[in-house]
Parts: C-alpha cells; structure tokens; sequence
C-alpha cells in the first residue's frame, strides 16, 4: 500500500499525472483547513467588509454607531469633494514614490556600489549600521527621529541649521528621509547581493574595450540588476504604505495637515472624527492605489525591458 | 575565473601596458579610492548620529535632544523597568507570541500541502496568497474593529491572533519555499518505513525546514512586536496596552522626558535586534543536507 502511494506521488509530481488514480489527497484539505479558516475570518472578510462599510453612514459614536445603514455612494460623493483628501493623496504619492520607493532604492544602489570597494572595516561598520537602522522597530524610529530633526537636533546641526526645527519647517521631507533612512538597509542588502552576481569578465571585458566608468554603470551594471530595481521597488512602495506609525508617532499628520498622508487621515477620519464608514473608504483607496501602484511598475518594467536585451548584447559584444 | 578587486585599476588585470598602450586608461585611483571612502562614511554618519543620540539621551542625567557628552546615570532605566513600563513589555511579549504561533503551526501545515500535494487551482491560490502578504494592513483596522467590536473581543489575545494572521501569507511563503528545498528522497524513505503524514511532517519536514520555520516565526514576531495601530485601536483595557503605546503616551506628553524615552526605546527594541542577531547565525551555521541523499 505504502509503496504504490509513493508512486501515485511521484506520478502526480511529474508531467503525465495517472488519470485513473485518485489525484487529490484528503489529507491535504485537513492540512489547509486552519489556514483557510484564518486567512477567510481575518484577512479575506475584513477587506471585502471594509469595501462595504466604506458605502454606509457607520460612526464610531451616536445613532449611527449601531443603526448605520448602506448609503451607497455618497461617501464617494464626499470623497470628491473633499480638498483634504486630494492633498492626502498628493502627499501619499510623495511619501510612497517619492521617500519610500525612490529614496529607499537609490540610497541602497549607493550604499551597496560604495561599499563594494571601500575599505572592509568600513564596510562592515555602514552595512551593520544600516541593518540595525532597518530592523528597529518603527516606533523607535520615530522617537529617534522625532529628536535629532527637532530644534537643537543633530540633523539640523549636521546642516549647519543651529536651532532651526526642521521637523516643524519640512515635515513631510523629514518623514519621507525617516521611511528612507529606515528602509534602505533592506535594498542595500538586495543590491549587495545583485551587484555580487555580475560576472567580473563582462566588467573586465568592457574596461579592455575602454568603457569609461558611466558608461559601464548604464550599460552594464544597471542592465544586469534591473530586477533587483523593480524587487526593490515594489517591496520598499508596499512597506512605506504600511509606515503608519512613523508619520503618526513623529507628526500626527500635522502641523496643519502637511504629512496627513492617507493612512494616517483614514485612522483620522475614522477615529477622532468618528466617521468609521468615511474613514473605512479612505482605507480603500489606499488598497487600490497600492494595487494601482504596483501593476504600473510591472507593467513599465515590461516596457522598459524591451530595450534591456538589446543594451546587454551590446554591453556583451 | 578572475576576480577583481579593484575593477577600476587595469594593473591588476595583468594586463600588459606597453601591449595595449594608450588605448588602456588607467587612471589614478587613489583620489577615487578616498572619494568612495570618504563618501561611505558620511553615510555612516547618518546612520550613527542618530543611533548615538539614543544611546547617549539613556544614560545622560541632563538628556535633550542635543548631541552632547553625557552626564552619566542609569536612573532612565530604573525609570522605564518601573511595573508598569515591564507591563506593557510583558503585554507585548504575549501578542507577539500567540500572533507567532497562530501565524507559524498553520503555515508550517498548509505549506507542505502546498510544496508536495496536489491541489486544485494551485498556481492562483498561491498568487492570491502572495498578493495578500503585500496588502498594508492598517486598511483592515476599521472593519476588525467592528467585527471585534460587535463580538466583545478588543482585548490582547484577539488582536494577536489578528496580527498573526496578517503575518500569516507571508510565513506561508517562507515556509512553503523551504520545504520545497527538501528532497522528496527522504520523505520516500520514511514513507517506505511506513510513517504516516503527521510522523514525516513532525520527524522529516520540520526539522529539516527549521531554518526556514525559524525565519518565518521571527518575522511573525518582529511583525507584531513592532505594530502599533492594532493594538491602538483593538485593545481596550489600558493594562493591556504593548510597548508602542507606551512610546505614544511619552511622546505626546507635555514636557518630553528624552532620557526616559530613549530609555524606553532602547529596552524595547533590545529584543528586536536579538532576534535579528539570532536569525543570521541560523542561516550562517547553514542548512546542510548534503549526504542525506545520494
């Protein structure tokens, strides 16, 4: 018995399954089932939930707060209406693309090419640093962050700002820099790891053929991690849409709204304001602008690739 | 294969000079060299300053947000291990741990059902996980507020078993993908001995995916341990409340006591970088089958 079940594995594990066998194991629907149920009741439920609650009246507090009713698309007609809403998005747009996946993915390419000549003391010293600045918690992050970009903080004296607070005069450049400062470890490490994999003869190869160094970084270099790029970029915009609670702990949205980007509007909405359903559909275009945001860089990454066979042919030839 | 140290430096190629002549440009590069170098450690310093202040402002009696030599004491922390700071980090602890649990025994199951059996429409149920690993999941607060709610659960143990579940795709990958490392070989083998399901998965798979388990069950852990909104706005009984409320509730605090809350940081995130100190000796000490299968 226990052999021909190994057969039947094997053969459902190869090309050509045995169609008068049995192709499913019960066992592993018991094997499913916990995770089914979990991901169905907390994750699956509570999105297609938030779209619907997002079409009704709910409140945190009142009337509306157990009687709330379906009331189709006038949260929607608000949210076209609403001018803090469009300068939310405009920040989010700043925070995500800008800080979070433009930032994060250029400052690790150079911490990942700096580092790969420098002196290995070194090296070793930044690489840490940046992992350490990477894995601390967001709200250490923000407590670091809140301080040394206040008055009297060292980031102002790096600049040679004096007392000048930053965090009140920029406050949406300051948290971006934290995301990035916070982030960019994760595409150092991504990108240490990218620029490893080049093969040394294709550097050496176009040295001999007297590539000057921007032109071997544009034709080679870059071509070769392009993926690491788009990987880096994805992961860093999906981690900055999650960076609630940095620009919550470090500004609570302010001063007067210039960081109330949409996560931290939505908590806003929902919970100072009280208008859960509101706050519910705020929640949903985060979803959709993510989704939105992602598929756009799949897809320019699809039409950009076009053109890298060509350029890494030639940087080959 | 040669490597190159410095692939800027043609000398070290071994390639003849006079050969190429002046085709070959070698530039110097010992300007270069102290450029880059230079150029590292100001980023260095980014990171550091920030991360020195913090060590700093803990030890200094006379803590501010200014970088300055510290006047030396450990009353900050004799501050921030008083019972109720310990509290929130004993609170902390336990939702981190039930969300590690709910999030790592069903994947640990569901990924090896994935990785070795056959089930319908893999391929899309399997994208729509990965999919969801990616969903920022501060948008599901509002309703689980309001399922949680209608339920009488927003206390500790529900919100961890949410944040667990948030945690859940992305463990599953993980997990999925260090099973599927395993060779099929040596489940045959105990198959052929007889062993059933639940003694390969226990006595073959999970020992040989420990590694990978143990990644995925640290990312579980770190995940909640770092949440802030959940807790937040799904745990109500203010003796409940994890670390990062505490944080919250120095921060918004009318004079801002810099020593305490660096402080506080810095025992809060001890564990954090412990895990993380952890997890690269497991992967450094490897994962070595070699030899198990011929």
């Amino acid at each position: 018995v226990a052999r021909s079940d190994i057969v039947e594995q094997k053969k459902e594990s190869g090309p050509m399954p045995r169609l008068d066998r049995r192709r499913y194991n019960w066992e592993s629907a018991v094997l499913l089932l916990p995770t089914a149920l979990l991901l169905g009741t907390l994750f699956l439920l509570p999105i297609g939930y938030a779209f619907y609650l997002g079409l009704t009246n709910l409140q945190l507090i009142g009337a509306n707060a157990v009687h709330y009713r379906f009331t189709g698309l006038v949260n929607i007609w608000r949210l076209l209406r609403d001018a803090e809403f469009f300068h939310s998005l405009a920040l989010t747009l700043y925070f995500v693309v800008g800080g979070g996946a433009l930032a994060s993915t250029v400052a690790g390419l150079v911490l990942a090419m700096l580092m790969e000549r420098a002196i290995p003391s070194l090296r070793a010293a930044v690489g840490a640093l940046a992992m350490l600045a990477c894995i601390l918690p967001p709200a250490t992050v923000a407590v670091v962050w809140f301080a040394v970009s206040t008055a009297g903080g060292v980031i102002p004296w790096m600049l040679g700002m004096g007392q000048a607070d930053l965090l009140y005069a920029q406050p949406m450049l300051v948290v971006s820099a934290a995301n990035a400062w916070s982030l960019c470890g994760l595409s150092m490490l991504m990108f240490a790891a990218a620029l490893k994999n080049i093969p040394s003869e294709m550097i050496e190869a176009a040295i001999l053929e007297n590539a000057s160094a921007r032109q071997r970084f544009w034709r080679i270099i870059l071509p070769m991690i392009r993926p690491t790029i788009m990987t880096s970029v994805l992961m860093m915009t999906l981690l900055s849409f999650g960076n609630f609670t940095l620009v919550f702990l470090m500004t609570g949205g302010g001063p007067s709204g210039q960081t109330n980007i949409l996560p931290v509007y939505s908590y806003v909405q929902g919970f100072t304001f009280h208008n859960l359903g509101y706050g519910a559909l705020l929640g949903n275009v985060i979803v959709v602008l993510a989704s939105l945001l992602g598929i756009a860089f799949v897809l320019g990454d699809r039409l950009g690739s076009r053109t890298a066979p060509a350029a890494k042919a030639l940087a080959l030839t | 294969m040669t490597t190159l140290p410095s692939q800027t430096s043609g000398v070290r190629l071994g390639l003849d000079r006079t050969k190429f002549g002046p085709e070959v440009r070698i530039p110097s590069f010992t300007g270069d060299k102290v450029l880059r170098n230079a150029l590292l450690f100001v980023c260095g310093a980014v990171f550091v300053l920030p991360l020195l202040w913090l060590i700093e402002a803990s030890i200094d009696a006379g803590a501010t947000r200014r970088l300055q030599f510290p006047d030396l004491t450990l009353d900050h922390f004799v501050t921030v291990t008083q019972p109720d700071k310990m509290m929130a980090l004993g609170n902390s602890l336990l939702i981190s741990l039930v969300a590690t649990f709910v999030a790592t025994i069903p994947s640990i199951l569901a990924g090896y059902a994935f990785s070795r059996h056959h089930i319908p429409v893999k391929g899309g149920v399997l994208m729509l996980i990965l999919f969801l690993s990616g969903v920022p999941i501060n948008i599901m607060i509002i309703p689980v507020y309001q399922i949680l709610g209608s339920l009488n659960l927003l206390s500790l143990i529900p919100t961890g078993i949410f944040l667990g579940v948030t945690a859940l795709p992305f463990e599953l990958y993980i997990i999925k993908n260090a099973i599927d490392a395993i060779p099929l070989d040596l489940e045959e083998a105990a198959r052929i001995e007889r062993a059933n399901t639940a003694q390969i998965l226990w006595r073959v798979v999970i020992p040989l995916a420990m590694p990978g388990i143990a990644a995925a069950a640290i990312f579980g852990f770190v995940n909640t341990w770092g949440n802030f909104l959940a807790p937040l706005v799904l745990i109500s009984a203010s003796n409940e409340q994890p670390s990062p409320i505490k944080i919250f509730g120095f921060m918004s605090a009318d004079i801002i006591r810099y020593g305490d809350i660096a402080a506080y940081s810095i025992v809060y995130s001890a564990p954090v970088v412990a895990l993380y100190l952890l997890s690269s000796r497991i992967f450094r000490s490897g994962f070595v089958l070699g030899g198990a299968v011929r």
